[in-house]
C-alpha cells in the first residue's frame, strides 16, 4: 500500500492535464482569429455562389449599419439544404437569413417554420409589382403566406455550339418550331459532327414536363395531390427521349460528372439545356476554351420555365430582436438596383427584380456568346414564366420518374408501363 | 491515498458505481433513443414543423412502408449484394488462410497485414478512390481490362447492371483479408498432432483441409458467417458514396440503409423511416436466426 | 493467444505436380497482396496529380508534381485543418472515454458479483447483433433533444457505450487478474476504485492497448455519424469534409485524393506499428 508522500499527479491527473492541454490547442486552432467585434451580428446561412453575393454586398451594408457584422455561414448545397432542414425542425441554430433555392421553398413553405413575408412588419406585398411576377408567386404557400423574397432566377434557356450547327447546316431557328424538330436538328448534326445533341437526355425530359402545365399544377402532382405522371406530357417527353437515345443523340452522361464536362471541352456535345446561369458555368470551368463558340436562343416551342433561383427567408423562430435587421438586408438585396448587378455580374444571377433588368448591364454583349447581347432574351423570358407549385413529395417524384425513364431507355421496358408504375408509387406517397 | 470513510465505496455498491457510466450511456444513446424510434414509427411528422408537429397515425407507416415498391426493391439490392460480397469473401479467405498457415513462417506477419490493410482504412477514402478507378472513360480499372482483356469500357457507375458489382467487389476487397486473419487465429489453435497423425495415415492436403481444417475452425466460420450476413445487411457506406448519396441507376444501388437515410433525410418522413428500420431489423433478426439454426444442426453431427 | 503452434501439416514426399502448385499458390497470394494495396498506391499517386491529368487515358501510374497545388486547393475548398483536428480530437476522445468506461464495466462483470449481473450481460451483447442502420434516426433524434447536433461531443460521448469494449474487457479482466490479488487487496483495506485503478488496470494493459487501436481506428473513420449529427464544415470530421468535398459540381479531384490519402496515413502509419497487437489481440477476443 503506497504511502501519500509516494504519489506523484496520478496517471489519472496527468491524462486529465493532457486531455485539457489537447482541447485547449485545438480550440486555439479552431477559433477564428481576433477581431474587432460588432455589437451585432446577423448570420446569413447560404450555399455557393450565394454565400458570395452576400459577402460582396457587405461594405454596402457596413456603411449604413457600421456596427451589425454580417456572418456567412456557407455550406455546399447538398449540406446547406439539409441543414436547413435540420435547424428548422429543432429551432436550434437558426440562422437570421436563411438562402434558399427555390425548390427548396416549396418543400418548406407549408411547413409553418419560415416567417410570413406580408406582415406588417415586413410588408412584402407593396413591392409585389416590382419583382418578376412568377418568381414572387413561387413564394406563396397553401395558405397564402409569402415565405421568401426572390432575389435571382434561372430563365430558362437553350445554349447551342454555333460553329457545329454551322457546319450542319442547322439554324437555331430550325430548332424551335418544337421538340421534335429539336430533335430532327439533332439527327442532322450527328451525322455532320458526330456531336450529341445534349449531355443528358433527363435535361431533355425535364425540360419537356415542364412544360403546358395548368395553374395550380405542379411538374408531378396538382393542387389535390393526385399524380400527374400517367398523362400525355410525360408520355410525350418518355417517347421523345427515346428517339433521341435511338439515334445516339445524348451522351448518355451524368451532369456535372467528369465526362460530361470532358464530352463539352471534346466537342463532342452541341447544345445545353438550362437556366441562364450555365453559362457562367461553361465559361469558368466546364468548358472555358470553347469561350466565343456559344450561342443562347429561346427554347423550343416557346417553353417557359424557371431553372432554380435563389430566395432569402426569415426563420419564424430565429432571434426576434434581430428580425428587423434582417429583412433589412434582404430588402437590400432585393431591392436594391445596384445589389442585383453587382450579383448578376459577378456570379451570373439574373436579377428577380424589375428595375435592375433595365439596367444598361442586361445590354451587354457576353463575350462567352460571341458577343451576343443573352440577357435581354433571358429577360424576354422571364417575362413569359408562370409560377409552379412544388409538391412535398416532388423530390421523391424526380428521382422516381427519372428511374423510370432509365428503365425505358437502358431496359427497354415499354413507356406506358414504366409510367403507370412510377404513377403507383407515387400515388402511395402523394398525401402523406 | 485513503479517501474518507464515507467517500469510500463499499463492495457492496461497487459493481453498480463501476458499471454505471456505461449503463447511464447506453440508456441514454441506446436504449432511449431505441424506444423513441419505435415510438416514432407510429407517428406521423413534418420536421420542419418542429417537434411539437407529430401526429399519431397507428399502423399507417408500416402499411405504406410494406406496400413502397422501394423498399421491396432495397431490401433485394441489400441481399444480392451480401451475398455477392458475403460468400467470396469467406470462400477465398479460407484457403488462403489455411496455405497462409502452412506455408508462410517469417513473411506471415507481412502478408496478413497488407491483407488485413484494407480493413482499416476510411471507407470514405476508399469509396472516393474507388469512384476514380471505375470511372468509365478514364478509370483505371478500363483501362486495365482492356489492356489484358481486350474488353471495352464497362459504365460501372451508371450501368444498372454493373453497379452492383462493382460495389461487391470493393465490400470484397475490404472484408477478404479480415476473415483471413479471423480464420488464421483459429487455425492455430488446431492441434499439430492431428494432421501428422493424417499425414501418417496418408491423407494428402486437401483431405487434411476438408477434413481437420475446416471442422476445427468451424466455431470461427460461424462467427465470420454471421458478421458478414450482419455487415452485409447493413451496408451503407460504400454504395452511398459511390452514388452520390443518391442510390444509383435506377436505385439499383441503394440498400436498405441507405433508403432508410434517404427517407428520412432527403424525403423528410421520419414515421415512415423509422417504421422501415423496425422492418428491416426483424429481417436481420430472422436472417441471423436462420445463420445460427444453420450452423447448429451442422455442429450436432460433427 | 495460444504461443504459435507451427503447425507445418503434411510436407512429406512432394512430387514436382505439387511443388508447382505451391509456387501457383505463393504466385496468387502475390497477387492478392498486389490488389489489397494497389488502390493505396493509386491513391497517393494521384494525389499528386491534377484534375485532368487524374482523369487521362492512361491514368498515371507514377507520382507527378502537382502535391503542392493540390493541397493548397484542398485547404482552399475545405478547412481542412480544422478537420483534421476535429478527427483527431474525437478520436483521442472517444478512445479515453472508452478506455475507461468499458474497462471498469468489463472488470465488474469479470470479477465482482451483483444482481442482474447476467442478464445485464445479456442485453448489452444483444445489442452488438443490432444493425447500424437502427441508430441512424434515434441517433439523430436524441442528439437534437440534447441540443448536440452539429457538437463534436455526439461524435465520441455514445460511442463510450461500446457493447465490444465491454466483451474485450471483461474476456481478458476473466482470464488476466487473479481474484486472489483483489479480495487479498480489499483485506488490507484498499479502496474498491484503488483496486480498480492501481491492480486491475494495469493487468490489463494489452487488452486496454488493443481497445484503444480500435477505438481510435473505428472513430477515425465513422462516417455515418457525423454525416448524422454534424451541419456546419468547420465542425466536421475529415472522412466528412471529404465527402462535401466530392459533392461539388467542380470537383477537384486531384485536391481530394490529396485529402483521401492524408485521411488514411495516420492509420496506416498506426496500424504498421501495431498489427501484431492490434490482430492478436481481435483474435484472442473472436477466438475465445
Amino acid at each position: 500500500m503506497t504511502r501519500s508522500s509516494d504519489v506523484k499527479p496520478g496517471p489519472r491527473t496527468l491524462a486529465t492535464t493532457r486531455r485539457s492541454l489537447l482541447a485547449a490547442g485545438l480550440a486555439a486552432a479552431v477559433a477564428p482569429g481576433a477581431r474587432a467585434a460588432p455589437s451585432r451580428t446577423l448570420t446569413v446561412a447560404a450555399f455557393p455562389l450565394v454565400d458570395q453575393i452576400v459577402k460582396d454586398a457587405i461594405p454596402q451594408w457596413s456603411q449604413r449599419h457600421p456596427d451589425v457584422g454580417i456572418n456567412v455561414v456557407m455550406r455546399q448545397y447538398d449540406d446547406h439544404h439539409t441543414a436547413m432542414t435540420t435547424a428548422l425542425s429543432t429551432a436550434v441554430y437558426l440562422p437570421d437569413v436563411m438562402a434558399l433555392e427555390a425548390s427548396y421553398v416549396g418543400k418548406f413553405s407549408d411547413g409553418g417554420g419560415l416567417s410570413d413575408l406580408l406582415q406588417p412588419r415586413y410588408d412584402i406585398g407593396r413591392h409585389r409589382s416590382r419583382f418578376v411576377a412568377y418568381a414572387y408567386d413561387q413564394a406563396i404557400n397553401r395558405k397564402g403566406q409569402v415565405v421568401a423574397a426572390p432575389t435571382d432566377i434561372g430563365p430558362g434557356t437553350m445554349l447551342y455550339r454555333k460553329d457545329l450547327l454551322d457546319r450542319a447546316g442547322v439554324t437555331a431557328a430550325d430548332m424551335q418550331p418544337s421538340w421534335d424538330a429539336y430533335v430532327d436538328a439533332g439527327i442532322r448534326i450527328k451525322k455532320a459532327t458526330g456531336a450529341n445533341l445534349i449531355g443528358n437526355v433527363r435535361t431533355f425530359k425535364d425540360l419537356m414536363i415542364r412544360g403546358g402545365l395548368q395553374k395550380g399544377q405542379g411538374i408531378y402532382f396538382d393542387s389535390d395531390s393526385n399524380v400527374l405522371v400517367d398523362t400525355p406530357r410525360f408520355h410525350r417527353a418518355f417517347e421523345l427521349s427515346l428517339r433521341m437515345r435511338r439515334n445516339h443523340l445524348e451522351g448518355h452522361l451524368e451532369t456535372w460528372s467528369n465526362e460530361w464536362a470532358e464530352a463539352f471541352r471534346r466537342d463532342a456535345t452541341a447544345t445545353e439545356l438550362g437556366g441562364s446561369w450555365m453559362v457562367g458555368q461553361l465559361a469558368n470551368w466546364v468548358a472555358p476554351g470553347t469561350k466565343g463558340l456559344w450561342r443562347a436562343a429561346q427554347l423550343p416551342e416557346s417553353t417557359w420555365v424557371s431553372y432554380g433561383g435563389t430566395y432569402y427567408a426569415i426563420p419564424r423562430d430565429s432571434d426576434p430582436a434581430k428580425k428587423a435587421l434582417a429583412w433589412e438586408l434582404i430588402e437590400m438585396m432585393t431591392l436594391d438596383p445596384s445589389r442585383q448587378i453587382a450579383a448578376l455580374e459577378t456570379q451570373d444571377a439574373f436579377p428577380a427584380l424589375l428595375a435592375a433588368q433595365d439596367d444598361p448591364a442586361i445590354a451587354e454583349p457576353q463575350a462567352f456568346l460571341g458577343g451576343q447581347r443573352a440577357r435581354e432574351l433571358w429577360r424576354e423570358a422571364a417575362r413569359h414564366i408562370t409560377a409552379t407549385a412544388v409538391h412535398k413529395q416532388a423530390k421523391f417524384a424526380e428521382d422516381a420518374v427519372n428511374a423510370a425513364l432509365d428503365s425505358v431507355l437502358d431496359d427497354g421496358m415499354p413507356i406506358p408501363q414504366a409510367l403507370s408504375d412510377v404513377a403507383r408509387l407515387l400515388e402511395l406517397r402523394a398525401k402523406r | 491515498m485513503r479517501l474518507p470513510n464515507f467517500l469510500r465505496l463499499s463492495p457492496k455498491w461497487a459493481p453498480y458505481v463501476f458499471i454505471s457510466p456505461f449503463l447511464i450511456l447506453f440508456a441514454v444513446f441506446g436504449v432511449f433513443p431505441l424506444c423513441f424510434s419505435l415510438y416514432l414509427a407510429f407517428q406521423s411528422w413534418e420536421p420542419t414543423g418542429g417537434l411539437k408537429a407529430m401526429e399519431y397515425v397507428g399502423l399507417d407507416n408500416f402499411r405504406f412502408a410494406l406496400r413502397d415498391a422501394w423498399f421491396w426493391k432495397a431490401l433485394r439490392n441489400t441481399l444480392w449484394l451480401a451475398i455477392a460480397s458475403g460468400v467470396p469473401q469467406h470462400l477465398v479467405a479460407l484457403p488462403l488462410a489455411a496455405f497462409i498457415h502452412t506455408s508462410f513462417k517469417r513473411l506471415r506477419d507481412g502478408v496478413i497485414a497488407v491483407y488485413f490493410l484494407p480493413y482499416i482504412t476510411s471507407t470514405v477514402a476508399i469509396a472516393i478512390m474507388f469512384n476514380a478507378l471505375f470511372s468509365q472513360d478514364y478509370g483505371l480499372i478500363n483501362a486495365a481490362l482492356a489492356q489484358l482483356f481486350g474488353m471495352s469500357h464497362v459504365d460501372w457507375l451508371h450501368d444498372v447492371a454493373r453497379i452492383k458489382p462493382a460495389i461487391a467487389f470493393i465490400v470484397f476487397w475490404r472484408y477478404v483479408g479480415f476473415n483471413t486473419v479471423l480464420y488464421l487465429a483459429a487455425m492455430q489453435t488446431i492441434p499439430g498432432e492431428l494432421y501428422e497423425a493424417a499425414t501418417l495415415d496418408g491423407a494428402g492436403r486437401w483431405r487434411q483441409f476438408f477434413h481437420i481444417t475446416l471442422p476445427g475452425i468451424k466455431p470461427m466460420i460461424f462467427f465470420g458467417v454471421t458478421l458478414s450476413v450482419i455487415g452485409g445487411l447493413q451496408l451503407f457506406e460504400e454504395p452511398f458514396i459511390l452514388t452520390g448519396g443518391k442510390g444509383g441507376p435506377q436505385q439499383s444501388a441503394m440498400t436498405s440503409a441507405v433508403y432508410l437515410f434517404r427517407e428520412a433525410f432527403d424525403f423528410n418522413d421520419f414515421g415512415g423511416a423509422s417504421a422501415m428500420s423496425w422492418l428491416l431489423f426483424v429481417v436481420v433478426a430472422l436472417l441471423t436466426w436462420i445463420t445460427n439454426l444453420a450452423f447448429r444442426t451442422r455442429k450436432g453431427l460433427a | 493467444m495460444s504461443a504459435a503452434v507451427d503447425v507445418v501439416p503434411a510436407i512429406g514426399r512432394e512430387g514436382a505436380a505439387t511443388r508447382g502448385a505451391r509456387w501457383i499458390a505463393y504466385l496468387v497470394v502475390a497477387i492478392g497482396a498486389l490488389f489489397m494495396l494497389a488502390p493505396f498506391w493509386f491513391m497517393f499517386v494521384f494525389a499528386t496529380h491534377s484534375r485532368s491529368e487524374i482523369f487521362n487515358l492512361p491514368p498515371p501510374i507514377w507520382f507527378g508534381d502537382d502535391l503542392v497545388r493540390n493541397f493548397k486547393l484542398l485547404t482552399e475548398r475545405i478547412p481542412f485543418w480544422h478537420n483534421l483536428g476535429w478527427s483527431i480530437y474525437v478520436a483521442a476522445m472517444a478512445t479515453a472515454l472508452t478506455l475507461l468506461f468499458c474497462s471498469m464495466a468489463g472488470y465488474a462483470f469479470a470479477l465482482m458479483e451483483f444482481r442482474f449481473k447476467k442478464p445485464l450481460f445479456g442485453l448489452v451483447m444483444a445489442t452488438m447483433l443490432l444493425p447500424s442502420f437502427m441508430n441512424m434516426i434515434p441517433t439523430f433524434m436524441i442528439m437534437d433533444a440534447l441540443g448536440w447536433i452539429d457538437q463534436q461531443r455526439a461524435l465520441y460521448v455514445p460511442g463510450a457505450a461500446s457493447a465490444f469494449g465491454i466483451f474485450l474487457m471483461r474476456q481478458f479482466a476473466a482470464t488476466a487478474v487473479p481474484r486472489e490479488l483483489i479480495e487479498s487487496a480489499r483485506m488490507d483495506g484498499c479502496g474498491e476504485f484503488s483496486i480498480y485503478w492501481r491492480i486491475v488496470l494495469p493487468l490489463m494493459k494489452p487488452a486496454l492497448g488493443t481497445l484503444a487501436l480500435i477505438t481510435f481506428i473505428t472513430s477515425w473513420n465513422n462516417f455515418i455519424n457525423p454525416l448524422i449529427v454534424m451541419r456546419s464544415l468547420p465542425n466536421y470530421t475529415l472522412p466528412l469534409a471529404l465527402r462535401s468535398l466530392q459533392s461539388t459540381m467542380n470537383t477537384e479531384w486531384g485536391a481530394l485524393m490529396c485529402g483521401s490519402a492524408i485521411a488514411t496515413i495516420p492509420l496506416i502509419v498506426l496500424f504498421a506499428i501495431t498489427s501484431r497487437q492490434l490482430i492478436a489481440g481481435l483474435t484472442a477476443g473472436a477466438v475465445k
